[in-house]
């Protein structure tokens, strides 16, 4: 019984605050950036980008787009390039695993995404000293030199595994698996779950007529979606994501 | 025998030949690989027993709930408590990474006097000092807490006098106070109930009151639909985060609130469309509008979308007297939707007053931005858990930082219902840290203690019969045993709400037209964040990213 | 010629007893747990019979590991007899609210993720499985740590050769998957790395 585990986005409740971003960068210990880093040379996980919708005055308005590693299910990109196998895709979960300990650094997979979600370590992590100890202990620390990506919060899965598996259940309770990102939300705008299953909030979601994935017509079939009201914010799907440091419009 | 060169170089041929056979190049191999993943400099993971703890977070006057993964005893992850029912179960953005505060580089460890070390009993001997020298003031910026009622005591018994620091939140509700002489902590916005929020800058969406409150309203109620059910109109000249998802956004030049209050107030009044009473304001039609930049026409139509869906509630951005009166004229002061006395009117528990010669010494809690000027040149001993830099702070005294010390968390300043909340520390207090109110304690052992305050208010609420403990499901007090069964649920992280306020326990009454006073106003996410640092993972947000800009004399 | 075979050959000999016997020994350094505990005794004299006496699961499943001295606490609030490893529980960690640093076996790499709830419960395995009798061992197993890795031998496994061991000796990625091969159990990557 296998799972296919995704998110819903809701672009019209994200305001932009960036507690995903916080989040994730704490649960998954990403270390703080020295201060040469830029947009570009930045570890952001989950990304939130800001977009206009072009116009002045009253009319003007603006979206909020989280982007994270967009699980993609069919010829996953950056799973076909991987010199090492260090990528590849769960069977069980349908989550794609980059285990950065196998990586050697080429990044070829950065290349790959056509999401730009992939993040290079360009410097060794380093806390300040005694900060180690906040550290989350259910995910690994990395080295510089690796590539590393949003994992949908696998520590989190492995907790409710181990919490079933003591309950003598063979299936996790979804109430236990809560990505870092849908926890924080403070709009409860991303709505995760096991697409595979009919009945799931997420999988329901994603059938709305609302709902869009970026950049659809590569198909990848990313298992993040997103839905808005707003028809421009429909029609900013199919256009690419950039993170150079002067990105205002995408 | 003689052993010869040639001897030794087949002998190590043999050497090297024999070693292939054996383990040692392979196991070295591997082992060496393994030795390079385990530098000393590499930073190891906490290993320990994992336990999950709720408590209230400290960091500003709204008291979010957090439940906090806690490893080997340290914090290790942060998170929002569901159906809190003050914080909805979210928290502001850098709350996330605040479990690591406390070991960021400009914590304060030691007590320093004018840059150099000193020692607690330093500090003590010269505030005893000063306090017999002449009057002391306390600025308190968390005001109604345990804490606080300390400071009462002390200021009360040694002659000085007690200043609370009101956040701009609370600096909106000062015309209503002084209207009505209800104080300002016992005011409220009552948002749950109202349909129309006319938002005069107030960075509603991004950083006003208790995060999690508006924004979840918000996001039920309006994201997204284009008739919702909660309508924002956001009034300002920038474009701020809440300006872009707002229903309608309207520009105006900055400043200009005021005309702008007096020119919708001159509208309703002009066309009837409020039942309340008011002034007139004095300034004409016209003049307002070529204040705001907006013409005669826009301005009317404005306002009749704004009273399309009442209840309707004005929202200053700061301390404006003019859109306080526009709310009277909308009647939503003391009714539902509106402006609203969430405490029954009891005498101020400190009264604030202003000093009446020139203080000896100042005591700044730990609560107070660092960006607060005392004015004064009396000496001033600062409390403060990380340095924010510069400040003209002649004692710098390490007070305790995140979950650090037990305290309490009353309501918050914009909450339309009075709540009360205990956030036990998670972790201990480095031995070095004293909170400001431990100080006055060694000063003077007659003053009582936090813990005893927090027992007593406990022992108020449940004679009170009023509202019910918010734990894992809401248990009326009337049905709760004893005051100490209230303790132990709020020191597991439960909250105690109280009942909805009665309508009509507040009224203001307005003889002529506010003046305005212009004051800065504070328009930057991170102004309210009162830590006078960042987590240093906030880079994630405006270095390593284009989500938001760096916020002003903050660092990570 | 001769000379240079038997040079040779003594070269190789001399290489291979290092490489086979000095270099194991050399290559671990020995450790003694911070007091002798035997796990005989408490089976026998306490009727602590099975291991999840000690060695329990939390409410989440999470596995105590050591137990930590609460567990001892227990019974050992003060001493029951008089042997030195008691006296040094008591007196230097337990009065003194110290946990005691024990050297732990089977201690992985921080990236690794091993559930002992997935593998007890769900998988059906038993402890000696993968521990060996120890529950029954009257002595304190010596602590040996290869100097390099810094990991305990226990991981490699006693045999430097890997050959005609124990099942239960060693843990290395190799064992778990050999296992997991057996019993056709296919996980992912991240179902074990973290």
């Amino acid at each position: 019984m296998s799972a296919r585990y995704g998110m819903v986005i809701d672009l019209d409740r994200c305001t932009g605050c960036g507690a995903c971003m916080v989040a994730c960068a704490a649960e998954n210990n990403v270390p703080p950036a020295p201060p040469s880093a830029t947009p570009r040379t930045g570890l952001t996980p989950m990304l939130v980008h800001k977009v206009s919708n072009g116009l002045e005055g009253s009319a003007q308005r603006e979206v909020f787009i989280p982007v994270t590693c967009m699980q993609c299910e069919r010829e996953t990109p950056c799973v076909g390039v991987c010199p090492q196998q260090a990528v590849e895709v769960d069977k069980a979960t349908g989550i794609v695993m980059q285990i950065p300990q196998r990586c050697l650094g080429c990044r070829y997979c950065m290349t790959a995404c056509p999401y730009h979600a992939r993040y290079f370590n360009w410097w060794d992590p380093k806390w300040p000293e005694g900060m180690e100890k906040t550290l989350n202990p259910g995910v690994s620390t990395r080295m510089r030199g690796v590539v590393e990506k949003c994992n949908l919060c696998h520590a989190r899965l492995h907790g409710a595994m181990e919490k079933a598996a003591a309950a003598g259940k063979k299936e996790i309770d979804p109430t236990d698996y809560v990505p870092a990102c849908v926890e924080a939300c403070p709009t409860g705008a991303i709505v995760f779950g096991n697409l595979a299953d009919r009945n799931d909030p997420a999988s329901r979601a994603a059938d709305s007529p609302d709902a869009f994935r970026l950049l659809a017509r590569l198909g990848t079939e990313p298992k993040i979606h997103y839905k808005s009201r707003q028809a421009w914010v429909r029609a900013l799907a199919e256009r690419g994501t950039s993170r150079s440091s002067e990105a205002k419009h995408v | 025998m003689k052993v010869s060169r040639r001897d030794l170089l087949i002998g190590s041929a043999g050497v090297t030949a024999g070693i292939i056979f054996t383990p040692v190049p392979w196991k070295l191999l591997g082992d060496v690989s393994i030795w390079t993943q385990n530098f000393s400099w590499i930073p190891q993971l906490p290993r320990g027993p994992v336990e999950v703890k709720q408590s209230a977070c400290t960091l500003c006057a709204n008291g979010c709930g957090v439940r906090v993964r806690m490893a080997a005893g340290c914090p290790v992850g942060v998170a929002g408590v569901s159906g809190h029912p003050v914080s909805k179960g979210t928290l502001c953005p850098l709350t996330f990474a605040a479990h690591q505060l406390n070991w960021h580089p400009r914590r304060l460890r030691e007590v320093r006097h004018r840059g150099r070390p000193a020692s607690w009993s330093d500090a003590q001997a010269a505030f005893a000092k000063a306090c017999g020298e002449g009057q002391v003031a306390i600025f308190d910026a968390q005001p109604e807490r345990a804490a606080s009622s300390v400071f009462a005591a002390f200021i009360q018994k040694h002659n000085g006098c007690y200043r609370p620091v009101l956040g701009p939140e609370s600096q909106a509700l000062a015309p209503y106070a002084s209207w009505s002489g209800v104080p300002v902590n016992a005011l409220g916005y009552d948002l749950e109930n109202t349909r129309t929020i006319v938002s005069f800058g107030a960075p509603l969406l991004d950083g006003w009151g208790t995060p999690g409150r508006f924004t979840r309203l918000w996001s039920d109620r309006a994201a997204g639909a284009s008739d919702p059910q909660l309508r924002l109109i956001q009034m300002e000249s920038s474009f701020s985060r809440t300006a872009a998802l707002a229903w309608r956004r309207v520009a105006v030049r900055e400043g200009s609130d005021a005309a702008l209050a007096a020119g919708v107030a001159r509208v309703l009044l002009e066309e009837g469309l409020v039942a309340a009473q008011a002034p007139m304001p004095v300034l004409p039609l016209a003049e307002a509008a070529a204040q705001t930049g907006l013409s005669v026409e826009e301005i009317r139509s404005l306002v009749r979308t704004m009273v399309e869906k009442r209840p309707v509630l004005a929202i200053a951005a700061e301390e404006s007297p003019s859109v306080a009166a526009l709310n009277v004229l909308l009647g939503a002061v003391g009714t539902p939707g509106g402006i609203v006395a969430k405490k029954n009117h009891v005498p101020a528990r400190v009264p604030a007053e202003a000093p009446k010669t020139s203080p000896r010494a100042v005591l700044i809690d730990a609560s107070v931005p660092w960006e607060f000027d005392p004015q004064t040149d009396a000496e001033i001993f600062r409390f403060a858990a990380w340095d924010g830099g510069g400040g003209k702070a002649d004692w710098l005294l390490p007070a305790p930082g995140f979950l650090e010390y037990l305290t309490d968390v009353p309501a918050p300043p914009t909450s339309g219902v009075d709540t009360y909340a205990i956030a036990v520390n998670l972790a201990a207090s480095p031995p070095e840290i004293k909170s400001a109110a431990q100080f006055l304690q060694k000063i003077d052992s007659s003053m009582p203690e936090v813990d005893q305050l927090i027992r007593a208010h406990c022992e108020e609420i449940f004679h009170s019969h009023q509202g019910a403990v918010y734990g894992e499901q809401p248990l009326p007090v009337s049905t709760i045993e004893s005051a100490q069964k209230i303790e132990e649920q709020l020191r597991k992280g439960a909250v105690w709400v109280g009942n909805p306020s009665r309508p009509g326990n507040l009224r203001c009454v307005l003889k002529d037209w506010p003046a305005e006073r212009t004051l800065p106003r504070p328009t930057n996410w991170a102004a309210a964040w009162p830590v006078p640092v960042l987590p240093p993972i906030a880079t994630k947000l405006y270095q390593e990213s284009n989500l938001r800009e760096a916020p002003a004399g903050r660092q990570a | 010629m001769r000379r240079t075979i038997l040079v040779f050959a003594f070269g190789f000999v001399v290489a291979l007893i290092a490489g086979w016997v000095a270099f194991p020994r050399a290559l671990y350094s020995r450790h003694a747990q911070p007091l002798n505990f035997f796990h005989k005794t408490h089976g026998e004299k306490s009727g602590l019979a099975s291991c999840d006496s000690c060695h329990t699961f939390g409410n989440n499943g999470e596995f105590s590991g050591i137990p930590r001295s609460e567990v001892c606490v227990g019974c050992h609030a003060d001493k029951l007899g008089s042997s030195k490893a008691e006296a040094i529980l008591v007196d230097t960690y337990i009065k003194a609210g110290q946990e005691p640093p024990w050297l732990v076996y089977s201690q992985q790499p921080a990236n690794v993720w091993f559930s002992h709830a997935v593998h007890t419960r769900r998988a059906g395995l038993n402890c000696v499985d993968c521990h060996g009798s120890y529950g029954e061992s009257d002595q304190t197993r010596l602590y040996e740590k290869n100097r390099i890795s810094g990991y305990s031998r226990d991981i490699w496994g006693h045999s430097i050769s890997r050959l005609r061991r124990a099942p239960h000796d060693g843990m290395k990625m190799n064992d778990c998957e050999s296992c997991h091969r057996r019993r056709h159990v296919e996980v992912g990557c991240l179902g074990c790395h973290q």
